[in-house]
């Protein structure tokens, strides 16, 4: 039960904040995808450093839970361009929905008609599409610390690359 | 930051705005584990469909390994509608828009065509998210967080894709500089 309102109580500064930051708004997604505005990339990349930070200094004094995904070179890719057409399309990820339909736009309100039904179909075809899409090529939970040998440096890593990617969109981008 | 797109500042600035973030989200690692928002359209078909078709639900891998509307990950997606409802009512500022300007300004007013674009872009999205197992927040911000090669992958072609796909789609208006 607390888990749930824990849940909750998230979901609701979750939601506040990518609305506030303009995440919600499926104009100035299409403008950031568009290179036009950079506040939106800027905005989650350095969430991810900081965050990266974060979960670094929990995971040092033992706190919290962590479960990497697997990577299938071909399933994980695949389902990335699926990802990236529907996401210029709409101007809407799946977590954006949830917020957008909540602060009353009406096109997110089908986008998450439309993901019910597109989640529903691979519900569908899962026993499928798995053994055929993605456990041939997955490579198990392959992280940074495997590649550098150290977790510390692979933290490292990723800020600085992530830092560098939000100051060359803040060059790249033609925006404000 | 020219002086002239002031009046454009609707939004908070995305710094403080990432600090934020990355607070609720090292708090959600804290007290619940990865956070993840692909999983909640799971969980509510699962609910539905526990009671409509228990059997099929029963049978289906992809359900066995979400949890139904009874968990963390189901009360997150409400709490973000919810987050979002609330941000939307106490703002004055930022337009709740029923279609982007953009889409106007490039196929016209038609409701029923901006519509149907979201409903198939929505499950482009999710049929996507499903194969990965996760989403912009579940593979790529959580992923990455964890330093997982899986969200850093996935992260790279999703803004690769979606890039091309608005050129593609909104390449010609986009000189216009008026649409803000």
């Amino acid at each position: 039960m607390t888990l749930i309102w824990l849940g909750l109580f998230s979901g609701i500064a979750f939601g506040f904040v990518v609305q506030r930051v303009g995440a919600t708004d499926a104009h100035k997604m299409a403008r950031s995808h568009l290179m036009l505005d950079a506040d939106i990339p800027r905005f989650m990349l350095l969430a991810v450093a900081l965050s990266a930070l974060g979960l670094f200094g929990l995971q040092s004094v033992g706190v919290g839970r962590i479960l990497p995904l697997p990577t299938s070179i071909v399933a994980t890719g695949l389902a990335a361009v699926i990802f990236g057409i529907g996401w210029g399309l709409t101007g809407y990820c799946p977590g954006t929905t949830w917020a957008a339909a909540g602060e009353g736009r009406m096109d997110a309100v089908f986008a998450l008609l439309g993901g019910l039904a597109g989640a529903a179909l691979f519900a569908q075809l899962h026993e499928t599409l798995v053994p055929i899409l993605y456990d041939p090529t997955n490579v198990g939970q392959i992280t940074l610390t495997d590649l550098f040998g150290n977790q510390a440096m692979a933290v490292a890593m990723l800020v600085v690359v992530f830092g560098l990617c939000t100051w060359g969109i803040g060059k790249l981008w033609k925006s404000s | 930051m020219e002086p002239t797109n002031k009046e454009r500042l609707p939004y908070w600035h995305w710094i403080p705005a990432a600090f934020a973030l990355s607070g609720i989200i090292v708090f959600i690692f804290a007290t619940y584990g990865p956070p993840a928002s692909s999983s909640g359209f799971v969980s509510t078909l699962k609910g539905f469909l526990e009671w409509a078709a228990p059997d099929y639900v029963a049978a289906k891998a992809h359900y066995k390994a979400i949890p139904g509307p009874g968990s963390w990950l189901f009360a997150f997606a409400l709490g973000m509608a919810i987050g979002g409802f609330i941000a939307g009512r106490t703002s004055k500022n930022i337009p709740v828009r029923d279609m982007p300007p953009i889409w106007k300004q490039r196929f016209g007013d038609s409701r029923a065509k901006r519509y149907g674009a979201t409903f198939l872009g929505g499950f482009l999205i999710l049929f996507g998210s499903r194969l990965a197992g996760g989403c912009t927040l579940g593979l790529f911000i959580s992923g990455s967080t964890q330093l997982a090669i899986s969200g850093l992958y996935f992260g790279v072609v999703i803004f690769a894709v979606a890039m091309l796909t608005a050129r593609l789609l909104f390449g010609k208006v986009t000189e216009q500089e008026e649409i803000q």
